[in-house]
């Protein structure tokens, strides 16, 4: 049996300063293999942010470990994180959070730039990227130039540039109507059979969670399975 | 590290892309390190020209006068200084290169039916010397025309042009005080004014035995200019001097001088001495505006990672280390310090520029000075730079991210 790409054992977590210690996780046990396509779903404030954080190291949790690609990192220093995110780990946000003075190609090549790959060579990977995500006539735009479907476009390449095996998108369509919604989940699906990318996918909507292979509900912090999740919602 | 060049490059774009941002966090370090260079040269230009202006007193040289007791009318009148004390101090002092008695009146002086009133001073042929006077004509009177008080002289420059204008002096005969009649050997080099504003060129020179003959009735000088053998001789110089006058005088022991013998030397280290605190006084509040421009350095830098923390957030996601992120906040601070330091040391450079130009005096950058303040600008910038680099960088990347 391969190794997943993550593992989660009693993974918790709890703010300092939260009311009575009150925890934002409990005890999420996670496997996901490599190349899968999971959504995570749950009503707001439930933990999805949070977890998806853990999950990406920039954030630890408070008790559990967390094994990510074989290698436990749940007690990495900030240093260590930030090799880790570099290498395993490409994020993609539901404002986009390109860099506002920074074109759009040089917004692509920041991960290959702290990554320490010569300029020449992340240019032309990046301009490669751009290409596919259809932008390759917009590399030398500012974020302020380009529409919302476009900005969550050059987001999408950023995240892949130094060919992560994991992809996090935190509800990466909120912010656009559906039909750009739809052509961006179109485009990570593709991108994902393209290169065998694993995606985790936190969203509220049932039409885009559809696209995943596998769904996980979290509420209260705790993962439940989806008929619970549905009695949960109608109630 | 790989990061190194293409940091710098990304850093120096960011500043490049926010031309306003970047002109005001510069500007604070650019005015102090320009008013620190320029306060700098304006101290030691101002403190040159003072001290050229007092060096055309001469730097080697003892003055003696005769000093009158105004204090105690009582008191025995005091020996007018003559032919007498330049005997003693040339018959005794060992310390002493010349002795050159200055005898001076006012005096009229006339050629080819015009007449102006100007100086005559009696004074023996080391007297240019002894002042760095130059001959910019003709010669200087020597020992013989001394011997045989011959009737020549020397014309100062005022004299020349306002007597003869274009025309030649040289050979030509000149009235002194309606009644000398003197050949002009020599046209003196221009010497400007002195510290008191007089025009020092407004003079004529005979020799001293000449103008004893003829432009006065009794030998009495307005001073004696002594040169010591060498400038460390000076000060045993003075004192082997008053001590000869003393007892020539026969001044008893609890009795004052009745003569001075002082040193424009004196005058010099005074005045130097002055502009010296004056100018260290100008560096220091140069100096604190300095301070306040890395200060002003320090605060822009920290509203920005105020107002960067969304970016940090995203850098951090993306996978840029603390370290990443502290060197390229270090990397801009030290970009804007250097340009601003660079944009300083022009301004003041400028500056100091200018305004030697309008007080007419020399312009004097020290290279040391820019050194020091370039490199004390920069380290400004560097320290001021550091804490909020270290801010961001200790920044909580989720923190950032949440904060929308
Ligand atoms: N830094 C924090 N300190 C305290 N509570 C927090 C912090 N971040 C998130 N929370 C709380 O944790 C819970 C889960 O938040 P989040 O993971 O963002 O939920 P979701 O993404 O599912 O909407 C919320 O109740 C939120 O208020
Ligand atoms: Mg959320």
């Amino acid at each position: 049996m391969p190794t997943p790409v993550i593992e989660t054992l009693g993974l918790s977590k709890v703010y300092q300063g939260s009311v009575g210690g009150v925890p934002v996780l409990s005890h999420v046990d996670l496997t996901i293999e490599y190349g899968e396509v999971v959504a995570l779903r749950g009503p707001s404030g439930s933990g999805k942010s949070t977890l998806l954080n853990i999950l990406g190291c920039l954030d630890r949790p408070s008790r559990g470990r967390y094994v990510l690609g074989g290698s436990d990192v749940s007690g990495l220093t900030r240093e260590e994180q930030a090799w880790v995110r570099l290498h395993y780990i490409g994020f993609v946000f539901q404002s986009f959070h390109l860099l506002a003075h920074a074109t759009a190609l040089e917004n692509v090549t920041l991960p290959l730039h702290y990554a320490g790959v010569p300029r020449g060579r992340a240019d032309e990977t990046a301009r490669d990227l751009l290409a596919r995500v259809g932008l390759s006539h917009r590399g030398s735009h500012f974020p302020a130039q380009l529409s919302g479907g476009e900005r969550q476009r050059v987001a999408i390449a950023r995240a892949l540039t130094a060919r992560p095996p994991l992809l996090l998108a935190d509800e990466p369509t909120g912010a656009l109507d559906t039909k750009t919604g739809a052509e961006i989940m179109r485009l990570l699906l593709d991108l994902h059979k393209e290169r065998g990318t694993s995606i985790i996918l936190v969203t509220h909507d049932p039409v885009v969670a559809d696209y995943a292979d596998r769904q996980i509900f979290l509420r209260d912090g705790k993962v439940v399975d989806t008929e619970e999740a549905q009695v949960g919602a109608r109630a | 590290m790989a990061l190194g060049r293409e940091t710098w490059r990304l850093a120096l774009k960011l500043i490049v892309r926010q031309p306003g941002r970047s002109a005001l966090t510069m500007l604070g370090l650019a005015i102090g390190v320009g008013a620190f260079i320029a306060m700098v040269s304006f101290g030691e230009g101002a403190r040159k020209s003072v001290v050229a202006q007092f060096e055309v007193l001469g730097t080697n040289l003892i003055k003696v006068q005769n000093t009158t007791p105004a204090v105690n009318p009582r008191a025995r009148p005091s020996i007018p200084t003559g032919d007498n004390e330049v005997k003693l101090i040339r018959r005794e002092a060992t310390t002493v290169a010349q002795v050159v008695p200055v005898a001076r009146r006012a005096a009229s002086v006339a050629w080819g039916g015009e007449q102006r009133p100007s100086y005559v001073n009696g004074v023996t042929p080391g007297y240019l010397g002894l002042h760095s006077w130059d001959v910019a004509a003709g010669g200087n009177f020597d020992a013989s025309d001394l011997t045989e008080a011959a009737k020549v002289c020397l014309l100062g420059k005022t004299n020349v042009k306002e007597l003869f204008g274009d025309r030649d002096p040289l050979g030509e005969t000149v009235t002194l005080a309606g009644m000398m009649p003197c050949r002009v050997v020599g046209v003196l080099a221009e010497k400007g004014f002195s510290t008191n504003a007089a025009d020092l060129d407004d003079i004529v020179l005979v020799p001293v035995t000449t103008y004893n003959a003829h432009l006065t009735d009794r030998p009495i000088y307005a001073y004696i200019e002594v040169e010591p053998l060498t400038k460390d001789l000076l000060d045993s110089a003075r004192a082997e001097i008053t001590d000869i006058l003393r007892r020539g005088h026969g001044l008893e022991d609890d009795e004052p001088n009745d003569f001075s013998v002082s040193s424009p030397l004196e005058v010099i280290r005074a005045a130097d001495r002055t502009a010296r605190i004056l100018g260290t006084l100008l560096a220091a509040i140069a100096g604190v505006s300095l301070l306040v421009g890395g200060i002003g350095i320090m605060n822009i830098q920290l509203v920005s990672v105020a107002e960067r923390t969304e970016e940090i957030g995203v850098r951090a996601a993306i996978g840029a280390s603390p370290s990443q992120i502290l060197t390229q906040f270090l990397i801009e601070a030290l970009i804007l310090t250097m340009l601003g330091t660079f944009v300083g040391v022009t301004l003041g450079i400028g500056v100091a520029t200018l305004v030697a130009q309008n007080m007419g005096w020399p312009r004097v950058i020290s290279p040391s000075g820019v050194l020091f303040s370039a490199g004390f600008g920069i380290a400004v910038g560097i320290l001021f730079g550091y804490l909020p680099a270290r801010r961001a960088a200790l920044l909580d990347p989720i923190h950032a991210l949440r904060r929308q």
